[in-house]
């Protein structure tokens, strides 16, 4: 452990982004495990154990990525206070989704289960689109382009009112509860996590004040 | 990750013209050690034994270290000055001792007030005054412990003489230090500079001790930042793979190693300060670092004695090194006697928590208050 210091690595930050990017992966997995279970048919109880397992990866590393910002901040003073109070929410976020990827498994313990469901194709359209926004803040994050986050803002912000938009329709449609709820919580979950990515990649275009926030500044994500 | 304002942390110089500029402050240190002994040699007689009496009852030395330290708020610079005057001789070794110890007393004073920053917060407060004189309560337990010992047996002077024997010669003798000749030619320049301007005898060696201490105090400010830049990565890396994992004897090579790095214990303990007031570091893992802070900053100590030719000189800086081992080997293996500083630190900082106005109280009382009063009346 004491010979790290005579290693050269990476900096500080660098590794901190590099765990940031590995706890995104691991919320992913979260989130593909849970959809697998709620509407690619996989059994619960095979992955329930995963989602839980890697759920708590999630909460640790968020645990240790805060004391490694604070060492970060007691070493190397102000220089990049900026960087580390964007990190302190960013990863924040990325917890939040882990949480929400476990409520949609959530689903599953209901007895709900939209595998072969007649809207399947278009449930399975959605959850993989947003499984690839995943692998698309990976990149933003490493390569900070600015233009790439705002186009990629732009597409969350279409999903999140189309999300929204479905919640309203199962509120008023003459289905029956049990097609109807599943289908709302899990837009509104799918909202939330939409929501979540766009919050992380908000430190690449806009300044520290705005994070959290989403429509220029207007909406609180807590609140969205 | 891009913010607005975000600085590359190591940023203006390369690390190599940065590693250079090093090299040659650390030359820099040593020409003022030099000087600083020089300055001395300058003096008649009589002005060394009048300039030193004051240091002959040890513990108004051991408030001398103290004062010295807090004054220059590093001991690496008041080491370095005790053994460039222990080089000319004017200065004994035993009466040395006790200052170097109220030096490792002194150095504590800095995380100290670093932890008084978090004053107004309770129990970020407890954390950080508490990981704070943890440092305080080790070095004035081990100073309880070895000044009467090294007083009545001369247990630490003379270990560190044997070694100093071994490597240089017997007290007394003259060692061709190669590096004193390096640094002899721009000491004698300055000798020369200041005799220019018509000064003599007792001015020209208070002047020449005067410029040796700046010296001392610059190159090792400088030393310490640029050293602090140079590193700081690696810093971070290793506190993040041995803090919280309570690993005793590895969290204290840490310690040594990064203090050496930087040339200064009060860099390493103060980084600790905050660590501790946010709960990313416990008390009980944080202590061990600072030992080895404690240990880490002796090496100045013997760098300076590079820059001189009395062997006393290294045997000075041996105590200090020893002084501090013997300390761990004493309090820190036996679980119980390790808890003692622990405990009274929680317990001064259960009480300055409570009465925050005790901290700086405190702070005033052993730093500068006990340590002028002892002198006054002692000295």
């Amino acid at each position: 452990m004491v010979m790290s210091f005579f290693r050269k690595g990476e900096s500080g930050i660098e590794h901190i982004e590099r765990r940031v990017v590995s706890m995104l992966g691991e919320a992913r997995h979260s989130y593909d495990m849970a959809i697998a279970a709620v509407i690619g048919g996989a059994d619960p109880d095979t992955v329930e154990a995963d989602i839980f397992e890697t759920d708590e990866r999630i909460n640790r590393a968020e645990q240790e990525l805060r004391g490694e910002l604070v060492v970060h901040i007691s070493v190397q003073g102000a220089d990049n206070i900026g960087a580390v109070l964007a990190y302190t929410l960013l990863i924040k976020k990325i917890e939040r989704i882990g949480d929400q990827a476990k409520n949609v498994f959530d689903l599953t313990r209901e007895g709900v289960s939209l595998a072969g469901s007649p809207d399947s194709a278009e449930l399975q359209r959605y959850a993989s689109k947003i499984s690839g926004l995943f692998g698309e803040v990976t990149e933003i994050l490493s390569d900070g382009d600015a233009e790439h986050a705002m186009e990629f803002r732009a597409t969350c912000d279409k999903l999140r009112h189309e999300c929204e938009q479905h919640v309203r329709n199962f509120m008023h449609t003459d289905e029956p509860g049990h097609y109807a709820v599943p289908r709302a919580v899990l837009y509104r979950y799918w909202k939330r996590i939409v929501a979540n990515l766009s919050g992380v990649v908000i430190g690449v275009t806009e300044p520290l004040q705005h994070h959290e926030y989403l429509d220029g500044g207007t909406t609180g994500l807590a609140d969205d | 990750m891009t913010t607005d304002g975000e600085a590359p942390t190591n940023s203006g110089i390369p690390s190599l013209l940065r590693s250079t500029l090093v090299v040659a402050l650390i030359y820099l240190f040593l020409v003022g050690v030099s000087s600083l002994e020089a300055g001395i040699k300058v003096m008649g007689a009589d002005t060394q034994e009048r300039l030193f009496s004051t240091v002959s009852n040890p513990i108004a030395g051991l408030f001398i270290g103290i004062l010295g330290t807090v004054l220059v708020q590093s001991s690496s610079a008041s080491t370095s000055v005790i053994v460039g005057l222990v080089a000319t001789r004017a200065l004994k070794l035993d009466d040395a001792v006790p200052m170097i110890m109220g030096a490792n007393i002194g150095t504590t004073v800095t995380n100290t007030l670093v932890s008084l920053g978090h004053v107004r917060h309770s129990a970020e407060f407890k954390r950080a005054f508490s990981a704070a004189t943890v440092h305080d309560f080790f070095n004035l337990i081990a100073v309880g412990l070895l000044l009467p010992l090294e007083l009545a047996t001369g247990m630490l002077s003379n270990f560190a003489e044997s070694i100093s024997e071994q490597l240089l010669g017997s007290a007394g003798s003259e060692w061709k230090s190669p590096i004193k000749q390096y640094v002899k030619e721009p000491v004698s320049w300055l000798k020369d500079a200041w005799g220019a301007v018509g000064v003599s005898g007792n001015i020209l060696g208070t002047l020449m001790v005067a410029s040796g201490l700046l010296i001392v105090l610059a190159a090792l400010a400088f030393i310490t930042r640029n050293m602090r830049l140079l590193v700081a990565d690696r810093v971070e890396r290793s506190l993040n793979a041995v803090l919280g994992k309570g690993a005793g004897i590895v969290a204290m090579m840490l310690g040594v190693i990064i203090t050496v790095s930087v040339q200064s214990s009060s860099i390493t303990t103060s980084i600790l300060i905050p660590l501790a007031a946010a709960g990313v570091v416990s008390l009980r893992n944080a202590y061990p670092v600072t030992l080895g802070a404690n240990v880490g900053t002796t090496i100045t100590a013997l760098l300076a004695a590079l820059a001189t030719d009395a062997p006393e000189a290294l045997t000075i800086a041996l105590v200090h090194t020893t002084f501090n081992i013997v300390g761990i080997l004493l309090l820190y293996p036996i679980p119980k006697i390790r808890d003692i500083p622990i405990r009274l630190a929680e317990g001064l900082a259960e009480v300055a928590v409570t009465r925050r106005s005790y901290a700086v109280t405190y702070v005033i009382a052993a730093f500068i208050v006990i340590p002028l009063t002892g002198v006054a009346v002692l000295g």
